[in-house]
């Protein structure tokens, strides 16, 4: 397998195409707009999760508390670096929190 | 958590002051100066987590308050740290180069306004890659990015930065075209055509009248950007190209020369970067599930990884963009000039509007997976970059590569490298990956980039980018006439901003009344108008 098929197939699919401006305080839309680039499919933290834990991906899990969520983006944890609350405020950290604890029926 | 860190001659209660004054501009809730807000502005990938520590952070949301914040730190003599989004992890991130410096998160600025026609984008410093990519996206407008291996970051901050992509457009900081700048006294400029009020021409004629002053404004702490012209690629009709790998470290030579005239020519219309195996490996695996053994990677090791994952010891990948007979014209010419190297493996790529697109950066789509290689030793990691400028020349590069191997090898790091083309010169990226929990490693770290750029110096090479730990180092390697340039810098700071309030230490330029300030730059006055 060639480099560039080995990221095309760690990257898996091209990112969202979601609006680029989330409805305000829409957890989904925020996940998508704030965190999509690494927490979807092919991203670095959906890869290097996938090393240790199953499912990767963060909507797919049913384990997250909303607490945990908030903590770790903000602090960071292990390869994922701090969020500063310049690029993600307190109330859309925690819209994202509630959705990604809420349950999704597998999404 | 280390003591906050106050700027000179700022107080506590000086501080609580500055605070009110700040909120009154941006609200109280886009002020950031808790404990845990300094920590999430720290540098991700600190080498020293003691240094570069911010005192706290503000955010906002118009060039008008960017304006009365810099008016307000300029009355107490508060330096500020720009940041366009603060991801471009291994130079710094977020992070000052002076600690109690407070950022300037420019993140919330996230207008974007696109002209179709034109093929242009007006966008504000918020605005990431992956922002733009859903715009145009949503509104199916076809233009392409030119993403960088890491796409979390600012589209402009990028441009501004000098990082790169691999389009056509892939040199990110000559497509900007026309800023607005926020200067330390509080003065907002626009340059080129923007200069002109109502202009309808600011984003398509990058000079204007008289002095353009773009570049000014890039890699420096000359002014606050918050509006940056950008152009975009329109999207091609068909995208040809082959993906090579070779097996030898000396292959390197004649690839480069090989690519070189042909990038001069313009069948090569988009930079290619020529990467070693690790470049790659390090995205899809781990050291530790190959060894336990400290010290540089040995040749039984990188053979496994390479036989398993099917790489050579350098790879590349070419694409010609555009419409389809002109591609197809050009596609044997380049196939020739590959197969009389006698690559490992040569494997043609093809795609014609209208397909699915693979993301990949080669195709202006952006993406994050490449920094995976955070995690190559296994624990918390990270990475800084040693990036000369070299000539396009095999015999140069070869020499180069082998002379930075046998540092990589000294200092028991392993060797992650590529020789990225630009249209007249190379720059040769060099990745320290490390490991964070790995104390006696990342005591290594420090004088292993020291090593690297003493060497290249002695061979008459300097860096394009670097971390905020070797600033004043790099700057003081551009020399000529006993540093003009750095004295040159300091005279345009001292003229704009000599109290230092916008991002002091950047690029290695400091007013000259700051403790800080080199004293080769110092003697300015004394050297005025000094011939060699």
């Amino acid at each position: 397998m060639s480099r560039v098929m080995l990221i095309a197939a760690a990257v898996l699919a091209a990112p969202l195409a979601a609006a680029a401006q989330p409805a305000a305080l829409d957890g989904h839309a925020l996940f998508h707009a704030k965190c999509g680039m690494c927490h979807e499919a092919g991203g670095m933290g959906t890869g290097l999760l996938a090393r240790r834990v199953q499912p990767a991906e963060l909507e797919k899990r049913a384990n997250l508390t909303a607490g945990y969520v908030f903590q770790y983006a903000r602090r960071g944890l292990g390869n994922m670096p701090p969020i500063p609350p310049g690029d993600v405020g307190d109330d859309q950290l925690k819209a994202i929190a509630d959705y990604l604890a809420a349950p999704h029926g597998g999404k | 958590m280390p003591d906050i860190v106050l700027p000179s001659g700022l107080t506590h209660a000086r501080l609580d002051a500055l605070r009110r004054e700040f909120a009154g501009v941006v609200g109280a809730r886009n002020l950031f100066f808790d404990d845990l807000d300094r920590e999430s502005y720290r540098d991700k990938f600190a080498i020293d987590e003691a240094r570069h520590r911010p005192l706290g952070a503000i955010a906002p949301l118009t060039a008008e308050e960017v304006r009365q914040i810099v008016r307000i730190a300029a009355k107490v003599k508060t330096p500020l740290w720009p940041i366009s989004r603060g991801k471009n992890f291994g130079y710094g991130g977020s992070a000052p180069v002076l600690s109690g410096s407070i950022v300037l998160d420019l993140s919330r600025m996230k207008k974007i306004e696109v002209d179709v026609d034109n093929g242009t984008a007006l966008l504000e410093p918020g605005v990431g890659f992956y922002d733009l990519y859903d715009h145009l996206q949503a509104n199916k407008i076809p233009l392409w990015l030119s993403t960088p291996a890491n796409s979390w970051g600012s589209v402009i901050g990028n441009a501004l930065d000098r990082g790169v992509g691999y389009t056509p457009y892939g040199e990110n900081t000559s497509k900007l075209c026309g800023l607005e700048v926020v200067l330390a006294d509080g003065d907002i400029v626009r340059t080129g055509m923007g200069a002109v009020a109502g202009s309808s021409t600011w984003n398509l004629y990058r000079y204007g009248f008289g002095p353009a002053w773009d570049q000014m404004f890039a890699q420096s702490n000359f002014g606050v950007v918050t509006k940056a012209g950008v152009w975009l690629m329109p999207e091609p009709e068909s995208v040809l190209g082959m993906d090579l790998e070779f097996d030898r470290p000396e292959d390197l030579g004649p690839l480069i020369d090989a690519l070189g005239p042909l990038r001069r020519e313009g069948l090569l219309q988009a930079n290619p970067t020529i990467g070693n195996w690790l470049r790659a490996a390090s995205m899809v695996t781990r050291r530790t599930d190959w060894t336990d053994k400290p010290g540089a990677l040995d040749d039984s090791v990188i053979d496994a990884i390479r036989k398993k994952f099917g790489m050579g010891w350098w790879g590349v990948g070419l694409r010609i963009f555009g419409r389809e007979p002109v591609n197809r014209t050009i596609y044997p010419i380049l196939e020739k000039a590959m197969t009389d190297l006698k690559p490992l493996s040569l494997k043609p790529t093809s795609w014609k509007r209208g397909e699915p697109i693979a993301p990949t950066p080669n195709m202006g789509v952006p993406m994050t997976a490449p920094l995976q290689s955070a995690n190559w030793h296994g624990g918390v990691g990270g990475h800084v970059g040693f990036s000369p400028v070299l000539p396009q020349s095999g015999k140069l590069a070869l020499d180069q590569f082998h002379a930075t191997y046998a540092r990589y090898k000294q200092f028991g790091m392993d060797y992650q490298a590529s020789f990225a083309f630009g249209e007249r010169h190379l720059i040769n990226v060099n990745t320290v990956l490390f490991n964070r929990d790995d104390p006696a490693m990342m005591k290594r770290v420090d004088p292993f980039l020291k090593s690297l750029i003493a060497d290249a110096r002695a061979r008459g090479y300097c860096e394009y980018r670097t971390h905020l730990d070797y600033m004043d180092t790099v700057a003081a390697t551009y020399d000529f006439n006993d540093h003009a340039l750095l004295r040159l810098n300091q005279r345009v700071k001292d003229a704009l901003d000599p109290g230092g309030v916008i991002a002091p230490g950047k690029s290695g330029i400091w007013p000259s009344a700051h403790a800080k300030a080199p004293a080769r730059a110092k003697g300015s006055a004394r050297r005025k108008g000094r011939r060699t």
